[in-house]
């Protein structure tokens, strides 16, 4: 059954069509890539998605529900969770209570009784971080869990912006570029990362990328974007031997 | 029951210093009495101010219209309604509190609303039109005792229920902080988008935090209504909301300990001046080569040294010497300068200090006083260079 369908999702900037009518399907459990040239509305698309911006036209289903239009935080409640391209922690926050926020949204007591400090929203927090403690194992952040996020290196923002969006406990995790800037080594790790959260953690994912060889060994089926029009999908195999998707990244044959 | 143990405990601590405070103030003249009732409400604006400001980041400067709406409620109720009911002043006066802090939230939620969807500069404007409209609006009103004012008839002059109020508004944002629920607060001030794709409502959010800052400032006005037993307009001017804004940036943003040490301090400071009457020219002229000298110094070092922090301190408190050296040598020396040698009024001085020390803590220390830090004793062993508790155990 399909977790994700977008029918026909257009977005228009004035005169500029950053999507134009793209259709594709998530089914649960897939592991799906999204590539194409710079400006090709790769990340636009995920905008649509989550809620940052309204579809102009066409239709966005999640989990049977229609929610293009639909504003962020409430998408994140009905599942779905992302990671920024242009990495955006809670900077002065701790590594811990950036993945606490993500959790926050499961929380039950009412801000009063935190107010008043009672031993329920003490519980609460306390769950709250033992949780996030067991995420960060996961992404192997765990030792860092006091420092500052803005103190960590790149490769490390980068798997704690994922811990902070599995945090939210979603169906289907977006990945905004998660290997831009990574090292050969953090790509590999990266790459098995992913795939335990796909097999092990059971959810779907969704990842925009740009280096091809990491995209072509990890998800099973791509969806190739150019100036917002959707050139090609299927599996990786056909789409390194599409004639479009040549063209698109190195230009016509002369 | 160990819990319920310790809190019953710190309420009664609490309860008990504000009762101390009170034996203490009832020894000394009201000039003195009047200083620790506004001291107390001063804190308890910084502190509420700075959770709107601070810890959710959402900067408004005008803050001293929720306390006019506050102390206004609190003296219009009391000329209509405290003949009637009879009650004594102490049950009134809390009575108001909660009165006040809910018409003061109601004007957060009317502000915030509409508002708090803009963000940095343009908040700040709405929220600096925001308190002229309130002001101006009390100044014209017949009811309202327009811009003679309004006389609140029972005068109410008790220190202990400002500082209870000023420990209040401490323990709840200090509270909002323990727990998870202060989280989401602080991830609005950080990144909003990110904040919104975690789930969290930015809107509901930012407006929670305006509407609990306001009720903390409508209580407080209660308080001052009653304790000056008359109110007006110009006791609730644009400088009101930039001295509490000053108090929340000089102590560091999101620092609640800041907040409550700058609000005593700038608010100290001016009135301890007053005691300066008779100080002669060439020592303030050179007070003023003095501590030019130990900026510029202690700039330096901030700049172009890089060693451990034990030894940054030290260097700082040789500047400090060395400052108060010069000071002598240069009073001594500015001494034989004839224009110089007369007796000037230093409490006339005393906005000049006051802007002076301004202008000095933010070229040292731009992000106030402790930052985003909260004081504890770590904290301070840490910047001497000693290693935190953390540390020596590990």
């Amino acid at each position: 059954m399909s977790l994700l369908q977008l029918d026909q999702a257009t977005i228009k900037f004035g005169g500029l069509i950053a999507v134009n009518s793209v259709s594709f399907e998530l089914k649960k459990g897939d592991l799906f890539g999204l590539i194409g040239p710079n400006g090709a509305g790769k990340t636009t698309c995920f905008n649509l998605i989550t809620g940052v911006y309204k579809p102009t036209s066409g239709k966005i289903t999640f989990d049977g529900k229609e929610i293009g239009g639909t504003p962020a935080n409430k998408i994140a409640n009905l599942g779905i969770a992302r990671t920024f391209q242009n990495i955006r922690l809670f900077k002065s926050l701790s590594v811990l209570e950036n993945v606490v926020v993500g959790g926050f949204l499961r929380h039950k007591t009412p801000l009063i009784s935190a107010l008043a400090y009672l031993p329920n929203v003490i519980k609460e927090t306390q769950s709250l971080k033992a949780e996030a403690m067991e995420l960060l194992k996961i992404v192997n952040l765990d030792k860092v869990a006091d420092v500052r996020s803005a103190d960590l290196s790149y490769g490390m923002q980068r798997r704690l912006e994922i811990a902070r969006a599995m945090a939210t406990q979603p169906k289907l995790l977006l990945l905004d570029e998660p290997a831009a800037g990574m090292n050969p080594q953090e790509k590999e790790e990266l790459n098995a990362m992913v795939k335990h959260i796909r097999d092990e953690v059971g959810l779907t994912v969704l990842l925009i990328e740009h280096d091809m060889r990491f995209v072509m060994s990890l998800c099973e089926r791509i969806v190739v974007l150019d100036a917002g029009k959707e050139i090609a999908a299927g599996p990786p195999d056909a789409i390194r031997s599409d004639p479009k998707v040549i063209a698109a990244y190195l230009g016509e044959a002369v | 029951m160990k819990f319920w143990g310790v809190r019953l405990a710190s309420i009664l601590g609490a309860v008990a210093f504000c009762f101390l405070l009170e034996g203490v103030a009832q020894g000394q003249s009201s000039f003195v009495q009047r200083l620790f009732v506004l001291a107390g409400l001063y804190v308890t604006l910084a502190v509420s101010l700075n959770l709107i400001n601070g810890i959710t980041g959402q900067f408004s400067i005008g803050h001293a219209a929720f306390y006019q709406v506050g102390a206004y409620t609190a003296g219009f109720c009391a000329s209509r309604f405290f003949a009637q009911l009879n009650l004594p002043p102490a049950a009134w006066l809390l009575l108001m509190m909660i009165t006040s802090a809910i018409t003061a939230g109601l004007a957060g939620l009317l502000v915030g609303l509409p508002s708090l969807r803009l963000k940095g500069d343009y908040l700040a404007i709405v929220t600096l039109g925001f308190g002229e409209i309130i002001r101006i609006f009390a100044q014209n009103q017949e009811a309202l005792g327009g811009a003679y004012g309004l006389t609140v008839a029972p005068k109410i002059q008790y220190v202990w229920a400002a500082w209870l109020l000023a420990i209040l508004c401490i323990a709840v944002c200090r509270n909002l902080l323990r727990t998870a629920h202060g989280l989401p607060f602080l991830a609005v001030r950080e990144d909003e988008i990110a904040s919104s794709a975690m789930g969290v409502n930015v809107t509901q959010t930012k407006v929670v935090a305006f509407v609990l800052g306001s009720m903390f400032a409508g209580a407080a006005g209660a308080i001052l209504a009653h304790f000056e037993s008359f109110v007006s307009p110009p006791m609730f001017t644009m400088d009101v909301s930039f001295t509490i804004v000053t108090m929340v940036v000089l102590g560091g943003t999101g620092s609640i300990t800041g907040s409550v040490l700058a609000a005593i301090l700038l608010f100290y400071l001016p009135e301890k001046m007053r005691d300066f009457t008779n100080i002669p020219l060439s020592g303030v002229a050179a007070a003023f080569v003095a501590i030019s000298a130990a900026v510029f110094a202690i700039r330096w070092v901030m700049q172009n040294f890089h060693g451990s922090a034990k030894d940054r301190a030290i260097r700082y408190l040789g500047i400090v010497v060395g400052a108060l050296v010069i000071w002598f040598i240069s009073k001594a020396l500015l001494g034989n300068v004839p224009s110089l040698k007369e007796n000037i009024d230093g409490s006339k001085l005393r906005m000049v200090v006051f802007s002076i020390t301004l202008v000095v803590l933010m070229l040292l220390r731009p992000q106030g006083m402790l930052g985003h830090h909260e004081f504890s004793w770590d904290w301070v062993r840490s910047k001497f260079g000693k290693p935190t508790v953390k540390e020596a155990t590990a």
